[in-house]
């Protein structure tokens, strides 16, 4: 039994997704750089990052891609598929720093075949710091039969 | 004084192709999935994306963006391996300003994905800071083994000079 996907015709403009926490403790930054194939200095070596100004070794910025990916797909269902995400960074993130991910619907468009099209506004911050937005694009399908 | 030189602007329009070194594979997925803590069947469970409609497990969306997997090279000084247009900006520190991901269609374990890099644009603007910095906008296209796009990955990045402020 899979998960169900959100029906369309139930999204509303306003409409919120939950919201998600996402910790990066040193561990899961040396995770995230070995399974991305990325061993930047920055990520887990700090005598490094201070010789680049920064006071910590440093969350990729990509890995809020992933954070806000996850957020969405949560929330739409297996079904649902990602067609944009665009996102700007606002702050840094560095080792230790727990980020809550939050987001809203903002446009529903019907598309082809009861396929709509939901566009989310998303936001990940990191204490009183926003971290970064996003600008999520979800192709969502209509449930089968329908 | 000006950080965009003539050198620099020579640089834009470069490409640099990575072709596909194997299948993304499987252990690809699941390692980007536990790395991420996404507890999500799709990315593990045949039957599971089976049943909501895919050919078989398949890619958590950004991962072909994120990875490096194309890469095949020593790391550089850095530590990094991926790529890196490695641009004549004296004492700056890198850092990412955004990326804008357009996906195609679900990346599947089977798929050979290479890579393009184009460096789109370099701009140099005022910081908040004082002085300026530099605006550097690559294109990353993701083709399958029959070419065609999967992804598309604008990515700019700023360099910020690390001299006094």
């Amino acid at each position: 039994m899979i998960r169900p996907t959100r029906d369309p015709a139930t999204i509303r403009v306003g409409d919120a997704l939950p919201a998600r926490e996402q910790r990066f403790t040193q561990v899961d930054l040396v995770a995230y750089g070995a399974a991305t194939w990325d061993w930047h200095r920055l990520h887990y070596d700090l005598e490094y990052a201070r010789t680049k100004k920064l006071p910590g070794t440093l969350v990729d910025g990509q890995a809020f891609g992933a954070v806000f990916a996850r957020a969405a797909l949560d929330w739409a269902g297996p079904r649902a598929f990602i067609a944009r995400l665009g996102f700007k960074m606002k702050s840094m993130a560095f080792a230790g720093d727990t980020l809550i991910a939050r987001g809203e619907v903002t446009a529903v468009r019907a598309l082809d075949d009861g396929v709509h099209l939901v566009t989310l506004a998303q936001r990940l911050t990191n204490g009183e710091r926003v971290c970064a937005e996003a600008t999520t694009e979800v192709r969502v399908p209509a449930p089968a039969g329908r | 004084m000006a950080l965009l030189t003539d050198e620099l602007r020579a640089w834009i329009g470069r490409e640099v192709h990575y072709p596909a070194r194997e299948e993304l594979g499987r252990a690809s997925i699941r390692y980007f999935a536990l790395a991420m803590g996404d507890d999500n069947p799709l990315y593990v469970d045949d039957a599971y994306a089976q049943a909501a409609g895919y050919p078989s497990v398949i890619a958590p969306p950004t991962l072909v963006c994120e990875t490096c997997q194309y890469a095949h090279r020593p790391p550089d000084e850095d530590g990094y391996i991926g790529h890196e247009w490695h641009l004549p900006v004296p004492d700056a520190r890198m850092i990412r300003a955004g990326n804008d991901y357009e996906f195609m269609r679900p990346v599947l374990p089977t798929d050979r994905i290479s890579v393009t890099w184009t460096l789109a644009d370099i701009a140099e603007r005022s910081s908040s800071r004082g002085g300026t910095q530099l605006f550097v906008s690559s294109v990353a296209t993701y083709r399958d083994a029959a070419g065609a796009v999967v992804a598309i990955n604008r990515e700019t990045l700023v360099y910020q000079p690390l001299g006094a402020q």
